[in-house]
């Protein structure tokens, strides 16, 4: 058996055991696709998330972009007639995929990185640091420039970032991590 | 939860304003602050605070993000604090999930959660935090926080009113037809939120109700607006606030009021970029709850900073 897919079983037995009421409660009635916002977005969608993870196909939901885009607004969890925290489920998905370190839309993960890398400096985010960072990694330097412009001008910015007492050793949980 | 009320009258408590109320949205940040005390309530802001960590920690690792929050919980119980009050709908829920876990009445259901609690206790310990001891924490949202006081606002408003001379502060006032919008976090995980429903929440029309504000019927009060995406993707973050713009006008709203820097900055920042985007003119200025109830019970734009807005009410000199 390949490392991978060890790994694949590992996440399939945490999430059958431990993220209650498990998915094979799950009865496929589609509520929970029915109120998320991202379902237009998705290719695969919440109620199929569910059955993948019975199929034994956790690579293809690696694969698709429905775990990175999840806003997590928990509108799934909040209907499912079943209980079951699909929301939490999606989260740990997306944890452990950025955890393996192949995530399919990589700006994501950088971006994360990003601001983690941020606040573990200063021990609170640091919105100019944020906006080059995005800019210089995404490679899309004038993205967002009207709206930096219009902050600027409404003077709701901090030029200098804060920096909190306890950073340190925030930086080395953060880098613990990561 | 329901109860959490009774054993304390929330006179004095400790204020976590996180990141965003630091800089783009000192509006909420200051409104809020004056507003309270207006109500007689002392804001305890939490020392040294730190970033809760919000999506990029919960979506890289759940334990990294009920660390993160947690460390504000506990300098709040250093403070002597349990009771914690968190304007950004983001970080509430993160400080929320975080009381979730290390809460001594909450019960782990099994080994990943017993796992998580130990190890976010080791990481606090090697914050120097003491953990042997009870931890109560209760977080507040603004909205559940304005709704448990709202027979004081009530009360206000009735002293204040024949007191008040409004100045052009009472152009908005009148002319206000606002929706109200909770957006999605503020009333989820709802086995956490007792005080309303959460598919069709009446909070805030009722502290509204308060001050004589009526609010439109609203189809959207709690569809997420994409937010977190749009940095990273646009269109998507466009569509779901734009769907919500266009929801609140069919409601005959000439305003949306917020309780969430995030929505509200989605919605208002980037409302000249969403029109831009799909070539339409929307002009609907987005306020905070208390910027709306600070202005009712006396407070001057500039009191609010109504001026730190980007999408200034026209009707505000009129």
């Amino acid at each position: 058996m390949s490392k991978l897919s060890k790994n694949f079983k590992k996440i399939k037995y945490d999430l059958i055991n431990f993220i209650e009421p498990n998915i094979y409660y799950c009865y496929q009635c589609g509520k929970c696709t029915a109120g998320c916002p991202l379902t237009n977005f998705y290719e695969y969608k919440p109620h199929q998330i569910t059955e993948l993870i019975k199929l034994d196909r956790i690579d293809s939901i690696f694969d698709s972009n429905s775990i990175y885009l999840c806003l997590s607004c928990e509108i799934c969890s909040n209907r499912c007639p079943q209980e079951i925290n699909i929301a939490a489920i999606m989260n740990y998905l997306r944890n452990k995929s950025l955890q393996i370190g192949k995530p399919r839309i990589p700006i994501m993960s950088k971006f994360y990185k990003l601001f983690l890398k941020t606040v573990g400096r200063f021990g609170r985010s640091y919105e100019p640091a944020l906006f080059l960072g995005l800019n210089l990694i995404s490679g899309k330097l004038f993205n967002d420039l009207d709206i930096a412009f219009s902050i600027l001008k409404k003077g709701k910015i901090k030029f200098l970032p804060e920096f909190i007492k306890g950073r340190k050793k925030m930086a080395k949980i953060i880098k613990k991590h990561m | 939860m329901v109860n959490k009320f009774q054993n304390n009258n929330l006179n004095k408590i400790a204020y976590y304003p996180g990141c965003t109320l630091n800089t783009t949205a000192i509006d909420y940040n200051i409104s809020t602050k004056k507003l309270l005390k207006i109500l007689d309530i002392e804001l305890k802001e939490i020392e040294d605070w730190s970033c809760c960590g919000t999506t990029p920690a919960y979506n890289v690792s759940e334990e990294l993000s009920i660390a993160l929050a947690s460390r504000n919980l506990l300098l709040s119980k250093s403070m002597g604090l349990e009771d914690i009050l968190s304007p950004c709908v983001s970080c509430y829920s993160k400080l929320l999930k975080a009381s979730n876990v290390i809460n001594s009445d909450i019960e782990l259901k099994n080994i990943r959660e017993k796992k998580i609690r130990s190890s976010v206790f080791k990481t606090l310990k090697y914050m120097e935090f003491d953990c042997n001891q009870d931890f109560n924490f209760r977080i507040y949202s603004i909205v559940e926080f304005l709704y448990l006081k709202k027979d004081y606002i009530r009360q206000k408003y009735k002293e204040l009113k024949n007191k008040i001379s409004y100045g052009a502060e009472i152009n908005v006032l009148k002319k206000l037809k606002p929706v109200c919008y909770y957006g999605c976090l503020l009333l989820r995980p709802k086995d956490s939120i007792k005080f309303d429903d959460p598919e069709n929440p009446i909070s805030m029309e009722k502290i509204l109700e308060q001050v004589d504000i009526e609010s439109e019927e609203f189809q959207f009060k709690t569809e997420c607006c994409g937010a977190i995406l749009s940095l990273t993707h646009k269109n998507i973050a466009f569509e779901l606030s734009k769907n919500i713009l266009e929801a609140a006008i069919d409601a005959g709203a000439n305003s949306i009021i917020v309780s969430c820097p995030l929505c509200q900055q989605n919605l208002d920042l980037r409302q000249s970029q969403i029109n831009k985007y799909y070539k339409e003119n929307y002009d609907l200025p987005i306020f905070y709850i208390t910027q709306i109830l600070g202005l009712s019970l006396g407070l001057s734009y500039k009191d609010v900073m109504i001026d730190k807005l980007f999408v200034e009410p026209k009707y505000k000199k009129e």
